[in-house]
């Protein structure tokens, strides 16, 4: 028997949209550190400087040394060490991204109970995204 | 003749794999044990370059091995290398994340994961993993550890005893599945021909969901080795659909934990990207493999090593 494709179009749009974003993501996250552990750019904090503090818990090394956490590297987007993390912050924004893009499809397909289920799915990444519950910056 | 050789061949690499995992945990001692204030003598990029090679390692073993490569991250990283444990739960979740979204599209494509079961399971399953996150983060460093070591040590027991069913058996979908259409089909390339499936016991599978993104959110631990029972013994999906939904389950629930990390500054780049390319790379080697070595063999001996990391944590987490 000829194998068939039995994935559905709102399926196949999200694996269209998350095949190129993982894509991307792995290209970003190669060059984002690159630019970062050979001082191709200036950075915030050096890897020795955190090599140092690696072995603290989070919330004390980031009181010993400056490395970007949550949002606060914002207008810092020159340096290295930005780099190499808005490269993962993007990695973790992938799935939004292919969430958001399937909700247009399932009203098209007038699939009431999916359009909510993703739209709340989207809200929940949406607010984890902004730090408001974990105290972020 | 030609049998033979293939026979010996295996068995050759079978060996030499086996020798290479039984070299893994000792090795990592030698590593653990020089004496760093955790960091100190050994120039950072010595601790990178391990990090590769450690994690290339773990993605070739976890892909031969059938576990995820986030289950063996955080218990074995955390007991060898000198980071705190806040990094490598950060690091373990992007580990999983990424896997999980490198593998999904094809898995979407060939309708062996389906969008509408997890997207059922992944909604509840997330906001639990967020709370898991916090109070993972919020709580003292030895009482992670101390649970972290149960709870590892309580996944070896389960894969040690678990039997998966390839094609359960559902005689009556129940009323909540139905009302949100979750069923499928799809093409075996076992049995060449198109299997019709659908699920049962739902309500108790959403609440198993909860339970599980709490736990990966709070150890940063891929939950690939729960997701794929939950599916396919509690729910009854097909093996291949639970554990191809697992893996797209996995990219949602851990992506709102690491949400979570990220605000915390529990990650940093500097571990997590060596880890994420090692364990990526490997599990591509590892897929090249699975059909030369003896699989069994490998997760024996991948549970007894979880089992010692596990009791490892739990040492640590007694203050032993």
């Amino acid at each position: 028997m000829k194998e068939a494709v039995h994935a559905d179009r709102v399926q196949l749009t999200y694996a269209s949209v998350l095949g190129i974003a993982s894509t991307l993501g792995m290209i970003l996250i190669a060059a984002g550190y690159v630019l970062y552990v050979f001082e191709l750019l200036p950075s915030s904090a050096s890897a020795a400087d955190i090599a140092a503090h690696w072995h603290l818990r989070a919330s004390e090394l980031h009181h010993a040394v400056h490395v970007p956490s949550g949002w606060d590297w914002t207008g810092q987007l020159g340096r290295g060490d930005v780099l190499s993390y808005v490269s993962i912050i993007y990695l973790s924004a992938s799935t939004i991204f292919c969430l958001a893009f399937i909700v247009p499809a399932f009203i098209r397909e007038k699939d009431q109970i999916y359009t909510v289920i993703t739209i709340l799915q989207v809200c929940v990444l949406v607010f984890a995204a902004t730090g408001i519950i974990s105290g972020g910056h | 003749m030609a049998a033979v050789t293939t026979r010996g061949i295996n068995l050759f690499l079978s060996s030499v794999f086996a020798g290479l995992l039984l070299l893994l945990p000792a090795a990592a001692f030698a590593v653990a044990s020089v004496p760093v204030h955790e960091g100190g003598q050994l120039a950072w990029w010595v601790w990178m370059l391990a990090l590769f090679v450690f994690t290339f390692l773990l993605g070739i073993i976890a892909v031969i091995a059938g576990v995820g490569g986030g289950v063996l991250f955080v218990p074995i990283v955390s007991s060898f290398f000198p980071f705190h444990l806040d990094f490598v739960r950060g690091a373990g979740l992007l580990v999983a994340l990424s896997g999980a979204l490198s593998a999904g599209a094809p898995l979407l494509r060939k309708g062996l994961a389906n969008l509408k079961l997890a997207l059922s399971m992944a909604l509840i399953g997330s906001i639990s993993s967020i709370v898991g996150a916090m109070v993972g983060l919020a709580m003292p460093e030895k009482t992670v550890q101390l649970l972290l070591g149960l709870t590892i040590m309580f996944i070896s027991f389960v894969m040690y005893r678990s039997k998966n069913s390839a094609y359960p058996k559902i005689d009556e979908p129940d009323a909540l599945s139905r009302a949100l259409k979750i069923y499928g089909i799809y093409y075996d390339e076992h049995l060449k021909k198109d299997i019709n499936w659908q699920i049962h016991r739902t309500p108790l599978g959403l609440a198993l969901f909860i339970l599980i993104g709490f736990m990966a959110g709070m150890f940063g631990l891929g939950a690939g080795f729960a997701n794929v029972p939950v599916f396919n013994l509690v729910l009854g999906a097909p093996l291949r659909v639970s554990v191809a939904t697992s893996v797209f389950v996995l990219s949602i629930n851990d992506t709102a934990a690491a949400w979570v990390y990220l605000h915390k500054g529990a990650v940093l780049p500097l571990i997590a990207v060596p880890s994420i390319a090692g364990m990526m790379l490997g599990t591509k080697i590892g897929a090249k493999l699975l059909t030369k070595i003896h699989t069994n063999m490998v997760r024996r001996i991948v549970i007894a090593l979880l089992a010692v990391a596990g009791l490892r944590a739990l040492f640590k987490g007694l203050g032993i």
